[in-house]
Order: C-alpha cells, then sequence, then structure tokens
C-alpha cells in the first residue's frame, strides 16, 4: 500500500473519545444513544464485521435518574451458581455499593448478546462523579448531547428570580408557609 | 456453484486492463473433441457442419482445431490468454447448446468462477474525498473545554408548564401595558 | 448430466445388490492404489510446452495472434520478432548433432527489432506523460516511464497478449526478460509493417494503460517534501507555508491521529492537508498533498488515454527538472480537456 493509501485509512478509521454526562438521565433511555456511538453506527463505514466503534467517556453516573418506584423495584439478579446462591438486589442498594453499576448493566444489557459485545463494552469509560484523569479529557473531541435537560431545583433559584416571578395571589401576612 | 462458501471469493477485475486501450477476445484456442459415429456427438457435428466457418470468420483471434475421437464423448477445451484451461463436456448436446455454450466461454476473462464480494470494485472509491470522523465537524470543537455549558443541553426538548406560566404572564403584561398606552393616548386626543 | 449418469450408475448398483453380486472386479481398487503410489512416487509432472500437443499449428497461431491484436503484420517480420538468438543457437547444435556440417536455417533473430522497438517505446511513453502531466517535474517523469518499461510490466503485457507459446526460445518456461524482449521486438515489426502512429496506438493500448487505477505517486515520491515545498514556494515568492494542527482524536493513546494544515503566511489559504498517527508523519503528508496540487497528480486522477500520435507533444520537450520548477515557468500546454475536443474535431 502506498504511503498515502496507509494514512487515508489511519484517518477514516479514527477513534474518537466523546463525552456523555449522566446527571439527572435515564440510563435504559441513554443506553440506544450511547450503543450507537460505541458501535460506531454513527458513521457512514459502519459494517458489523468492521472494528469502527468509538469510545465513551460516561461522567456524573452516581448522579443518574430512574422514574417512579423504579428504585425501589428494579431488582438486579445474580446467582452463584450454588444452590440457594441467588440474590435479588434492589437498584438502589446497587447503585449505593458501585454507583457506575446501573448504567454499565443498562449499556450492556440494551445490546445484542454475541462476541462482540464485550470488546464494545472495553471502550466504554464510567466514572461516578466529574473527576476524570486528566489523560482521558484530553482526548475527548465531542460531546453526546442529553436526552433531557438538568430540571432546576427550588434551592438553585436566587433570591431576585423568587421576587420577580408572577404571583397570583398575595398570601396574607399572617400565612406560615413553611416553619423556618 | 457460485454460491459455494468454499469457492474462491473477489471483485470482479480484468485481465490487462482490458477494454481501457482495447478490447481483446481472451479465448485464444479452441479445441473440439467429438465422435464421428456416435450420437453423443450428433449435435457437435451438427454444428461443425453448419455453423462452424461463421465462428471461425467472427472469432479470427481465436485457434481452432477439431480433433476427432473414435467413441469418445464429446468435448470443447477453451484456453485463455492467462494460461487457464477449461474443458465443457458436450455430451448429447444440440447444434444450439452448443453455440450458446461457446458464446459464453469466447465471451469469458479466463479468470476461475469466484464468489463476487460486491458486483463492481474500483481503486479510485470516492471523487470527493473519503469520509472520515472529522467530514462536517464544526472546527470549533477543536478548542472548546469538555465538558462544555454549550453542549450540555437537550437537542430538543418540550417546554415545561413553568415556562409556558411564564410566557403566558409576559404576554399578558405587555398587552396591558399597550392597553394603558392606546388609552392614554385617546385620552390625549380628546 | 452429472445427475443423470449418478443417477444410473446408482440403479446399477441396486440391480447388482439384488443379484448380490460386485459390479466392478475385486482388483480394480488395489491396482488404481497402486497406479496413484507410483505415480506420486515420481513427483510433480514437468509442464510441457504446447506446441508438444497434437492440435498445434504454428501458422494458425500467428494469424490468430496478430487477428487478436487488431493490427497488419508483414508475416515475416513478425517471425523475425518472435524468433530469439538462444533458439537458433540451439536449433544449429541440433543439426550438427545429427550430422549435418553446415546447417543452415532460414531464420532471423529479433536483436535489431528488440533495440528498436524499446527506442520508440521509451519515447512515446515520454511523449505520453509530458504531454498529460505537463506540471510533473521531469523526475517524477522519469519514475513513471522507469516502471512503465521495466521488465516486470512488459513481461506482463506480453505474456498476456498471448506471446509465451509463440515465441522460439530455448528456455521454457519462457524467462521474463524474453517476454519483455518479444514485446519490444513485435512493437519494432509493427512500425515496419503499419507505420508509426499504428505503433504508438499499440504502446498506448497496452502499456500506458498499466497506469490505469494507479497512484502515481507510488512511482516517485521526493525524498524531503517539507524541505521541496518551500523551495519551490520561494521560487514564487511565497514565504514558507505555517503548519497548523487542524484536528485530532485520541492524542494520548496508541491509535491516536492528526490532521494537520498547510496556510501560506501572507493570505492564510490553505495549500495542503495531511493526517497521520503523529504530527510529524501528518505534516509531511501535508507537504505532500501540496506538492500533488501543484504538480497535477491528485490520487483520484483520471489520465486520457484517447491520444494519438500527432496529439503527442515533440520528443525534444521536457518537463522542468524539480530544482527550477515554479508555478511562474510552467510552460503553456494545452490541457487534457483540449486535447480531447481537438480529438473529437479531428474524429468529426
Amino acid at each position: 500500500m502506498s504511503q498515502l493509501g496507509r494514512v487515508k485509512q489511519w484517518n477514516t478509521f479514527a477513534r474518537c473519545w466523546h463525552l456523555f454526562d449522566a446527571a439527572w438521565q435515564n440510563p435504559l433511555e441513554c443506553a440506544p444513544s450511547i450503543e450507537k456511538y460505541l458501535k460506531g453506527l454513527n458513521k457512514p463505514i459502519y459494517h458489523p464485521l468492521v472494528d469502527c466503534g468509538d469510545h465513551v467517556v460516561v461522567i456524573n453516573s452516581k448522579q443518574i435518574a430512574f422514574p417512579g418506584e423504579e428504585w425501589r423495584r428494579r431488582v438486579y439478579f445474580h446467582h452463584t451458581g450454588y444452590s440457594g446462591g441467588a440474590t435479588w438486589t434492589p437498584a438502589w442498594e446497587l447503585h449505593d455499593r458501585d454507583p457506575t453499576m446501573i448504567f454499565r448493566k443498562a449499556v450492556y444489557h440494551h445490546m445484542k448478546g454475541n462476541l462482540f459485545r464485550r470488546v464494545v463494552m472495553e471502550r466504554l469509560h464510567i466514572y461516578s462523579d466529574s473527576n476524570v484523569p486528566e489523560e482521558v479529557i484530553e482526548n475527548i473531541t465531542n460531546q453526546i448531547p442529553p436526552l433531557r435537560s438538568i430540571p432546576k431545583t427550588l434551592g438553585s433559584y436566587s433570591k431576585e428570580e423568587i421576587e420577580k416571578y408572577p404571583k397570583i395571589i398575595d398570601y396574607p401576612e399572617d400565612f406560615i408557609l413553611s416553619k423556618n | 456453484m457460485s454460491s459455494n462458501r468454499f469457492t474462491p471469493r473477489g471483485f470482479p477485475r480484468v485481465p490487462l486492463q482490458n477494454g481501457i486501450g482495447r478490447y481483446i477476445c481472451q479465448l485464444k484456442r479452441i479445441t473440439l473433441r467429438f465422435c464421428k459415429s456416435s450420437g453423443s456427438s450428433r449435435g457437435i457435428r451438427d454444428f461443425i457442419e453448419t455453423d462452424l466457418i461463421n465462428f471461425a470468420q467472427d472469432h479470427p483471434g481465436t485457434a481452432l482445431y477439431l480433433k476427432p475421437r473414435r467413441h469418445k464423448s464429446p468435448s470443447f477445451v477453451a484456453e485463455y490468454l492467462n494460461g487457464e484451461r477449461e474443458v465443457i463436456s458436450c455430451h448429447n448436446f444440440t447444434a444450439q447448446q452448443t453455440i450458446k455454450w461457446l458464446n459464453l466461454y469466447t465471451t469469458r476473462s479466463g479468470i476461475p468462477l469466484m464468489r463476487y464480494a460486491k458486483m463492481w470494485h474500483t481503486e479510485c472509491p470516492s471523487i470527493q474525498g473519503v469520509w472520515s470522523p472529522f467530514t462536517n465537524k464544526d472546527p470549533a470543537l477543536n478548542i472548546t473545554q469538555f465538558p462544555s455549558e454549550m453542549l450540555s443541553k437537550p437537542v430538543w426538548e418540550e417546554k415545561s408548564a413553568t415556562e409556558e406560566l411564564i410566557e403566558m404572564i409576559n404576554k399578558q403584561k405587555i398587552s396591558d401595558e399597550n392597553d394603558d398606552n392606546t388609552q392614554k393616548v385617546q385620552a390625549a386626543q380628546l | 448430466m452429472l445427475t443423470l449418469r449418478r443417477a444410473t450408475r446408482v440403479l446399477q448398483v441396486l440391480n447388482t445388490t439384488q443379484k448380490c453380486e460386485q459390479s466392478f472386479h475385486r482388483w480394480l481398487g488395489p491396482t488404481l492404489r497402486e497406479l496413484k503410489r507410483r505415480k506420486d512416487s515420481q513427483g510433480p509432472e514437468k509442464p510441457a510446452h504446447r506446441k508438444t500437443f497434437l492440435e498445434w499449428n504454428y501458422d494458425t497461431e500467428i494469424y490468430a495472434f496478430s487477428k487478436r491484436l487488431g493490427e497488419e503484420f508483414n508475416n515475416d517480420l513478425l517471425q523475425q520478432a518472435l524468433t530469439e538468438r538462444s533458439y537458433i543457437i540451439r536449433e544449429e547444435e541440433r543439426q550438427k548433432n545429427v550430422g549435418i556440417e553446415q546447417p543452415t536455417l532460414n531464420l532471423s533473430d529479433n536483436k535489431e527489432l528488440v533495440s528498436k522497438g524499446s527506442d520508440f517505446i521509451d519515447d512515446i511513453v515520454k511523449r505520453y506523460l509530458r504531454t498529460v502531466l505537463p506540471r510533473l517535474p521531469e523526475e517524477g517523469i522519469i519514475g513513471i516511464h522507469k516502471h512503465l518499461t521495466s521488465i516486470q510490466t512488459l513481461s506482463h503485457v506480453s505474456f498476456h497478449i498471448g506471446t509465451s507459446d509463440l515465441i522460439l526460445c530455448a528456455d521454457f518456461p519462457v524467462e521474463k526478460l524474453t517476454l519483455s524482449n518479444v514485446l519490444k521486438s513485435i512493437i519494432a515489426a509493427l512500425i515496419e509493417s503499419s507505420g508509426n502512429s499504428r505503433a504508438a496506438l499499440f504502446v498506448r493500448d497496452f502499456i500506458i494503460t498499466q497506469l490505469a487505477d494507479k497512484d502515481l505517486h507510488q512511482f516517485w515520491e521526493p525524498d524531503e517534501p517539507i524541505k521541496l515545498l518551500s523551495e519551490i514556494l520561494a521560487r514564487d515568492g511565497i514565504q514558507s507555508p505555517e503548519p497548523r494542527l487542524i484536528g485530532c482524536s485520541g492524542k494520548n493513546t496508541i491509535l491516536a491521529c492528526f490532521r494537520v494544515g498547510l496556510y501560506t503566511p501572507d493570505d492564510k489559504q490553505m495549500i495542503g492537508l495531511g493526517f497521520g498517527e503523529t504530527v510529524d508523519i501528518a505534516h509531511e503528508m501535508a507537504a505532500r498533498d501540496s506538492l500533488r496540487k501543484l504538480f497535477g497528480t491528485s490520487d483520484n486522477i483520471l489520465l486520457p488515454f484517447n491520444l494519438k500520435l500527432d496529439q503527442l507533444c515533440a520528443s525534444s520537450a521536457r518537463n522542468l527538472s524539480v530544482t527550477e520548477w515554479s508555478q511562474k515557468t510552467i510552460p503553456a500546454h494545452p490541457s487534457h480537456f483540449e486535447l480531447r475536443q481537438a480529438k473529437e474535431i479531428c474524429s468529426n
């Protein structure tokens, strides 16, 4: 192969690094979009037998969100292989033990089970907070947009904003809103 | 035959860039082997009687040999410029069938049959340049500090009830002000 | 056909099993096995020359050869072109061994034709390249010419037009040098039979078309592209280009990819783009890319393979050498498009 052909192929199959902020995101909803980047489905050169997937760095996995009763009702099953070795761990308990586990399991279980799945999963790097090693951050060249925006909590509003907020009624002066 | 997974796999190609300069018929030699008396050679004998001269005139670049062999099943041997040689049995063929098979083997390139990975092949896959992950990328990403505030927003999101409420209030305020203004103007005119 | 035969065979076997007797002799298997063993012990079969076959007529083959190429040859000249010196020597010795003291062979070898054909090929190939690649430096022209007239290329062409069976020479299988010599002598025979213009078309159709689909810079690569580029630009009064990193991915990994663009310092125009595993490689490839653009030899170039002898430039014309190449001093050659138009007017 000529020199030009070699670098052309290198350029086409260059592995990119993407960042994903998991704060306030539902891991089950995020899994399809993460999988797309991990397998390289977003590339026109994609072929199931071609190794063209990218790396994805997920940060803030401790702050993922589940809807409704999901934290209590969702159960992760594990069997040690011995009799009576079955365990059912609720999502909240698993998240307490390892904050990256739920996200990793969500992506892993979303993918079709074949011999490539473990290889593809090696390209997923999950961090429970935003403290990512410098050499990993330097690799990143793109950010995957989140599916939902982060909701604003009541505490994050400043005093001015609260005063400016439109009011329908004025409370009477002796009306007690909260104890403190 | 070509769907067999054990046949060699490859791309369509031509020997010696045939057709870019001028076309050369790749069949260099053909030997018809037949029996003068047996019934299985009847079709090939008919072919030799009626169409052989025409065939030879149409393909002057192909050397043609006749090889009568007693009590043998008829066949023809096609030899190609790339050194390949193929034997085709013509047992019980009619003259028409013989012509068709000869026609097939004169138009072939002589490259052995293979399973085509694609039905086309090119050394220059793209005129505009091959795609790369950098194609159509915003160059501003090169100097962005990750995680970036701007890219941490969803692509599209429905308006929340709070936002809609604030919008409605703001609209009302503006219309109230407008009403006040018009009233003032009317009063001034009066 | 095969299935029918197999079906009858099965029926035969069924019939015989009913009669409880075997349809073939007990000695058949062991005999065949023994024959196979003896054959294997002799080693692989030696290749036989096609002329040793029963169906072989040299005159027919020669006739088919010229018709195949679509050329009118003088028969004696073609015969001479296909005769090697080694064949004549061997035949004379053979006659001497038989007892003929003064062997007479009415054959002449192709030595003169080879040198004549070689000169003609050199001339046409160089003129063709200079016509279609007027901006490529002379070193590049020589590099491509060297590839096209190498024994490798010429023997490949010669084999694929079917000379290997027809050559009269002592060596078998025919050597590559002999094959390429015979191609040269055939072209010389064609010059004498049908004239220069037909021979030029022959060279174009069979030798120059070997360039199709190939990257021209694999035959000639400047050694120090960055230095060469800045020298060339300096001759045009442009300062040496400024490399900039315009993209990278995974830069702390072994699969890092860098993209470097070369910009002119004055008007900030991008003149070349390179990519590679390291910044240095990418920089070098960017310089090569801008040289390709200057020389008009991008990797997806379409060479016109339809020029005739009268459309080629004169044999005295030379392209500029690398040491004096600059955009100002490029002589105005007709472009490919103009040449094509000229050809269409001629044909109309």
